[in-house]
């Protein structure tokens, strides 16, 4: 995997964890893999397409996602129901909505996907000939992974590109 | 969701299954659900971008998942290794890709993600708050259920764009 797509997701997730929880993150020792992932409680599943694509996802424990859902919701919850689930999936959202807008100010203009949310230890989950980034970020209320599994487009950099002004819009 | 992204699916899968691995598919009968999947064996997850965007699975056993593939690749497989989880994954790739091209001739823009395939029995795989509908396709080399999780983008109308010339980029 191309390192330079890693660091705008290390970026997006420091800022919206910290926005979010109030918390101090420290990361992790990233590390390469090739293989299956092992699911944990949680998992946030998210797609990229575009000049960037592939697969992102955030895996954490059960107790770390009714923590961080809690402090989001602002409410103490004390499982993961479906409002807990929702905020979780919204995390995952928010800081892949965040990397991918740095990307695109790179030059690698992406869309994401809705996020789905998997729930069960010890599942399997395979990027397949894509190999996985991991970046692991320890914060008060827990660690949370992020696994990269991206790579750059069939189309790559987009050639620079303007909008069509719509038909009328233009006023006198 | 919208029922008139089913047919396109289904279509497509009925296609696909024929031409790759030579079977005849018959198609059970339909259900929504509004909780989260559980999963069976193997679990091809594609996500679709666009127009018409949400997510997709095909669900299987490894036993069809194993003859599917062994058909596929045109050699006996026994274990569900790697190459017949890139052969699975593949397929699923295959259908959503013929889909989005009967959706793009329908009007409705889309791209689709790589597949990632989970495997293990027994997980929950939440689609959040869009409902699936389930198509369980019947083939005598063992059932493909079809998940879909997919709604129109009304307000995200796909911008027509027009690429600078390179002599326009330079001045």
């Amino acid at each position: 995997m191309n390192v330079k797509f890693l660091n705008p997701f290390v970026e997006a997730a420091y800022e919206v964890l910290r926005a979010e929880t109030g918390m101090d993150i420290h990361r992790g020792e990233l590390r390469l893999e090739q293989g299956m992932y092992v699911t944990d409680d949680v998992t946030v599943i998210l797609s990229l397409v575009g000049a960037v694509e592939g697969t992102v996802f955030y895996s954490m424990n059960r107790k770390t996602a009714v923590r961080f859902a809690s402090i989001m919701m602002g409410e103490n919850l004390s499982e993961l129901d479906g409002l807990a689930q929702s905020g979780i999936a919204e995390i995952g959202n928010v800081i892949t909505g965040r990397a991918s807008m740095k990307l695109s100010e790179n030059g690698y203009e992406s869309n994401i996907s809705t996020p789905s949310l998997i729930l069960g230890k010890g599942a399997s989950i395979s990027t397949l000939d894509y190999p996985r980034l991991v970046v692991p970020l320890i914060t008060d209320g827990g660690s949370v992974e992020i696994h990269l599994a991206l790579r750059e487009g069939k189309r790559g950099l987009k050639t620079p590109q303007i909008p069509i002004p719509a038909a009328g819009s233009v006023t006198g | 969701m919208d029922v008139k992204f089913l047919n396109p699916f289904v279509e497509a899968a009925v296609e696909v299954l024929k031409a790759e691995i030579g079977v005849n598919v018959q198609r059970g009968s339909l259900s929504l659900h509004q909780s989260a999947l559980t999963t069976d064996d193997v679990t091809v997850l594609i996500h679709l971008v666009g127009q018409v965007y949400g997510v997709v699975m095909y669900g299987m056993n490894t036993e069809t998942g194993i003859r599917f593939v062994s058909q596929i690749l045109g050699q006996e497989f026994t274990t569900f290794d790697s190459l017949a989880q890139s052969g699975v994954a593949e397929l699923g790739n295959v259908i959503s890709g013929r889909a989005t091209i009967k959706f793009s001739q329908a009007g409705y823009a889309s791209n689709i993600s790589p597949p990632t395939l989970i495997s293990g029995r027994g997980v929950q795989i939440s689609t959040l708050d869009f409902p699936r509908i389930v198509v369980p396709l019947q083939t005598n080399l063992g059932e493909l259920t079809v998940h879909l999780a997919l709604r129109e983008n009304r307000n995200g109308k796909v911008e027509e764009f027009v690429a600078l010339t390179p002599a326009a980029k330079g001045s």
